[in-house]
């Protein structure tokens, strides 16, 4: 689903050119539930956003769905973005300004769908994560696990293949955590939905398919724990 | 789609109270200044009580001599003699109003001095200038040859003069030591209007210089009418014709020139701008536009510097759109139409400010007579002033917001 | 210190490049603003230099039958002796068309053996006019009789044009040349504002009217007793019509000076209103800016704390750096501004530019040090720990 050639990643301030990511080699497939762990500052945040097409690498080249993505124009990436990738942040993101239903039609309003059939897929996805009471709700009205249930809501309801998820328990109490990542197993067993996630808990890390340890922006272990298409 | 941008403009507007203020402050003053400009100057301009055959006549205010040999020139309005003779006899024109620039005399009454702008005027006069008569009507042409003391008076003056009468044609006023029996009385006209102001309007036969005197110079002017507006073009040429063939009376010059010019070229070619050459309205419009584009500068960067505040704090909602697939150009769109929504909402306040304070303005008769309005051709103006200063003032701060990247975005939080 | 908040400021050009161009812009339109306040105070200082109250002027057109300059003159006679004759008027006294607050102007240039190509103002006065004003003569003396059998038309200038063209030494008995002619000068008098409060002192020289020049002086100053009202107006106007026989007009000199004064404040409230408003507009526009801006530096603000730094110092590292920003702003302001006195732009004095200069650096210095300092009393009321929480 998700193969990664060769990334490397660099930053250059004024004199020093900092190597985030080396010659990093991956390849995600089709309804795998991927974990990716490291130490602070290892790059996994950069290869999640250079997976989720936010960002794009020194060198090296990133086929999703076998598609080529170095050479596509903003218009091209962003369109891109919109069909297939679905995006979990740590600090939620949502737009203070909206209501919650509004928050979760968001990814529908770049395409072309009419007005009334984004409220019924919102009003959808957010019967999925369990917040139909909570939709005219503003953010923050809501608790910590409420509003990454909400970001969940967003990131399913265009029903794109990936999900990107980048520490989605990292803000949350450990009850909350859990409730969160069934829910991402949920929507990966049922749904088939390609999930890659940045985490720091191990416990987490251990429930999905496959883990892989990043360490100064190198691989250095990947562990498969669950097999699951061959 | 636009619905859902209204709705997240709304909620940004009302978030940032005090950006909101600061922006629609700017915006709304802004505009006042300019719809109380403009209406000030389309009073001046465009036609109104009771010049309202300006855009078919042309104006006759000034004669000029001019010496070749030392660069001498002499200006001044024309005699009578000269625009009885070589206007009055024009083919073009259907009517030509001859009148002379109001002088003020003084008028007694009740032992308090009465100041009062007396005007010698023709009888085609009251043709090419439609005043309103309250009661009685205009001299006649019968009247001025007799050289009958008749006078139409204004209203402002019936009022100071004759108190509450209800009736005063047939009454006789006394002013600059004459009486003149009153044949009609004109609603006022403000002094803006130099050409039809006065209080007492009386024929020129009974001017106590003498009108026969055959000089080029004086203290008249004439209003030329043609009969539609496709004539006026004609009329002028027809004019220019006569005036080649004129000699200065004076022996020191050796040039004559006149040009007879719409309503406001005549103004301007008599002021510091003009000349005989150029009537100055490209100069004065240029004036205008730099001291526009200053004055409109101000607020505009005022707003562009509110709109990066503003839109830097909203780095996540741009973080996260562009990370669920709006594009650049998609994000650029949508605070442009945010930013014209605001400048929107100032428009309506900047009018309904405008107009409360041109209401005053007419109200308190701060000049008199003068009824300022805001008209279609303003209001239309003003609404384009506004959506280029919506846009202006958005455009930089969007281009700004959609060159962000994703990643920062969302991480400056 | 300074050059710290240089740094800062340095790292962050673009950020700053539109708050400085504002507070330039800004700078700029104070800098007019003060212009025309600081030339108008300029002025309005110099005292009038004469006395118009109880002045009233008539004016009538000459009368067609008087042709010959010796009935002219006779003419003039007629009317002063018959206006004597009121018990209500002082004095009397004739004067061309640019009388005192009248909106003529007439002027021409001048020369002497010291200067050539003067610019002043032409005058045409009688015997009387100087005691009808109360004007100040300063040495020599003013128009008498004896003046008729003079043979060499005689002038009185004032203290403007004594210094301009004589270089401010004593100018009785010199000459000055005016097209041709060789004009005495008899006496120097005090300068006469006579164009209105606001306006400025300009040349001035006055010439006697003479036979030749009766027939184009038909404006009588007449100086009235106090409590001289209406009626005694209108009987007055009444026999004046019938003397001259043409249009008469009586005017107040003090109604006039209103008027003029009008001329120049209304341009002048019409400035400030718009000013005022523009820097309404900038003062809340930048509080805003500055407010977020350091509101958006809270966690920079949180260290500085955590590393001793206190919170008074904090705020005033931050009323520090807007205030260098405004520097840099003024500077490039003062190089514009600076054109204008260098270049004589408009003819004012160098003087005028350089306090309208100062004041518009001290306002904009003052609005910019107003607007920072409540965002940086907020910023020292940050406490570190919750600021570097946040991020």
């Amino acid at each position: 689903m998700i193969q990664l050639k060769q990334i490397e990643k660099s930053y250059r301030t004024d004199t020093i050119e900092t190597l985030a990511l080396n010659r990093i080699n991956l390849s995600v497939f089709q309804g795998e539930f991927l974990s990716i762990m490291g130490p602070s500052g290892c790059g996994k945040s950069t290869l999640l956003n250079i997976m989720g097409l936010l960002d794009a690498p020194t060198k090296g080249e990133v086929l999703i769905d076998g598609r080529l993505t170095t050479h596509l124009s903003d218009k091209q990436l962003a369109h891109f973005r919109n069909q297939t990738i679905g995006f979990i942040f740590q600090s939620f993101h949502l737009i203070n300004d909206l209501r919650v239903l509004d928050n979760v039609e968001l990814p529908l309003l770049y395409r072309k769908v009419s007005a009334s059939e984004r409220v019924q897929l919102a009003k959808e996805a957010l019967t999925k994560v369990g917040l139909s009471n909570r939709m005219k709700h503003f953010p923050s009205q809501l608790s910590g696990g409420q509003k990454q249930r909400v970001a969940i809501a967003r990131a399913i309801v265009g029903r794109p293949q990936i999900i990107l998820a980048d520490e989605p328990t990292g803000n949350l109490d450990s009850a909350m955590g859990n409730e969160i990542m069934d829910l991402l197993l949920h929507l990966n067993a049922t749904e088939g939905t390609t999930i890659v996630m940045v985490t720091h808990d191990e416990t987490m890390a251990k429930k999905t398919h496959r883990l892989v340890r990043l360490f100064d922006g190198a691989q250095v272990n990947d562990h498969t724990l669950k097999q699951v298409y061959a | 789609m636009l619905k859902n941008y209204f709705k997240i403009a709304i909620a940004v507007l009302k978030r940032r109270k005090f950006f909101t203020f600061i922006s629609l402050f700017g915006i709304s003053f802004t505009l006042t200044i300019l719809i109380v400009a403009t209406a000030f100057i389309d009073n001046a301009t465009s036609d109104n009580y009771p010049e309202v055959n300006r855009d078919r006549s042309l104006y006759i205010t000034s004669v000029q001599e001019k010496g070749l040999k030392n660069h001498s020139q002499m200006n001044s309005p024309a005699s009578f003699y000269y625009l009885d003779r070589y206007v009055s006899t024009l083919k073009t024109p259907v009517k030509v109003a001859i009148s002379s620039f109001y002088a003020v005399t003084n008028a007694y009454i009740n032992n308090k001095r009465l100041a009062i702008n007396l005007k010698y005027t023709n009888d085609e006069f009251w043709d090419v200038f439609q005043y309103k008569f309250i009661e009685g009507k205009p001299y006649t042409l019968q009247q001025i040859n007799n050289g009958e003391h008749v006078a139409v008076i204004s209203e402002d003056t019936k009022r100071d003069y004759f108190g509450d009468l209800p009736t005063v044609v047939g009454k006789y006023i006394e002013a600059d030591n004459v009486q003149y029996r009153v044949a009609g009385v004109v609603k006022s006209v403000p002094v803006t209007m130099p050409l039809s102001y006065a209080d007492l309007y009386v024929p020129y036969t009974v001017s106590k210089t003498d009108y026969r005197q055959k000089t080029l110079m004086g203290n008249y002017t004439a209003v030329m009418m043609a009969a539609t507006k496709a004539d006026v073009p004609k009329m002028k040429e027809e004019y220019a014709a006569i005036v080649a063939k004129i000699k200065p009376d004076d022996k020191e010059y050796d040039e004559f020139i006149s040009i007879a010019d719409t309503y406001v070229a005549s103004f301007i070619r008599n002021s510091p701008l003009g000349s005989s050459d150029e009537s100055g309205i490209s100069k004065l419009v240029m004036a205008a536009s730099i001291f526009l584009l200053f004055f409109m500068l101000l607020p505009t960067l005022n707003l562009v510097n509110i709109n990066i505040s503003r839109i830097m704090e909203r780095s996540s909602e741009i973080g996260v759109r562009k990370a669920f697939g709006a594009s650049s150009s998609t994000l650029v769109g949508q605070f442009i139409v945010e930013n014209l929504i605001l400048t929107f909402l100032g428009c309506i306040i900047g009018i309904i400010i405008s107009f409360i304070i041109l209401q005053l303005m007419n109200n308190t008769n701060m000049i008199a007579n003068m009824h300022l309005t805001i008209n279609g051709t303003v209001l239309l103006y003003s609404m384009a002033a506004c959506i280029i200063f919506g846009l202006i003032s958005g455009v930089y701060p969007a281009w700004r917001m959609s060159r962000l990247q994703v990643v920062t975005a969302l991480k400056s939080q | 210190m300074i050059s710290h908040l240089f740094k800062l400021i340095w790292n962050k050009k673009k950020q700053n490049f539109l708050l400085i161009t504002e507070m330039f812009v800004s700078f700029l339109v104070m800098f007019a603003v003060f212009t025309m306040i600081v030339r108008a105070y300029n002025n309005y200082r110099h005292p009038l230099g004469f006395e118009y109250d109880d002045v009233w002027v008539a004016s009538y057109m000459t009368p067609e039958n008087i042709q010959s300059d010796d009935s002219a003159a006779l003419f003039q006679d007629v009317l002063r002796k018959q206006l004597q004759s009121f018990p209500q008027v002082v004095e009397a006294g004739f004067s061309g068309h640019n009388f005192p607050f009248a909106m003529t102007m007439s002027n021409s240039m001048v020369s002497s053996d010291q200067n050539e190509g003067v610019m002043t103002n032409f005058y045409n006065a009688d015997d009387n006019y100087l005691k009808v004003l109360n004007a100040k003569m300063l040495s020599g003396r003013w128009f008498s009789k004896a003046d008729d059998v003079s043979k060499s038309p005689v002038v009185v200038i004032n203290r403007k044009l004594q210094e301009e063209l004589f270089e401010g030494k004593n100018a009785i008995g010199k000459y000055i040349e005016y097209g041709g002619d060789r004009l005495k000068v008899i006496g120097v008098m005090e300068n006469m504002k006579d164009k209105g409060t606001y306006t400025p002192v300009e040349n001035g020289l006055f010439k006697r009217i003479d036979a030749g020049a009766a027939k184009w002086t038909s404006n009588i100053l007449i100086k009235v007793k106090p409590g001289a009202d209406a009626v005694f107006e209108g009987k007055l106007f009444k026999a004046l019509s019938n003397t001259i026989g043409t249009s008469v007009e009586i005017e107040h000199m003090d109604k006039k000076l209103t008027r003029q004064n009008k001329l120049s404040l209304i341009p002048m409230i019409i400035m400030l209103v718009v000013g005022g408003f523009l820097i309404i507009n900038v003062a809340l526009g930048l509080f805003g800016v500055l407010w977020y801006n350091i509101n958006k530096r809270r966690s920079e603000i949180g260290l500085r704390r955590a590393v001793g730094a206190s919170g008074n110092s904090v705020s005033k590292q931050l009323v520090g750096e807007s205030l260098v920003l405004s520097t840099l702003a003024l500077l490039i302001g003062l190089f514009f501004a600076i054109q204008f006195p260098l270049l004589k732009v408009f003819d004012l004095p160098a003087s005028v530019y350089l306090v309208a200069i100062a004041l518009s650096v001290a306002f904009i210095y003052i609005l910019v040090f107003l607007c920072a300092l409540y965002p940086g009393r907020q910023a020292a009321a940050i406490y570190p720990a919750v600021a570097l929480h946040e991020e």
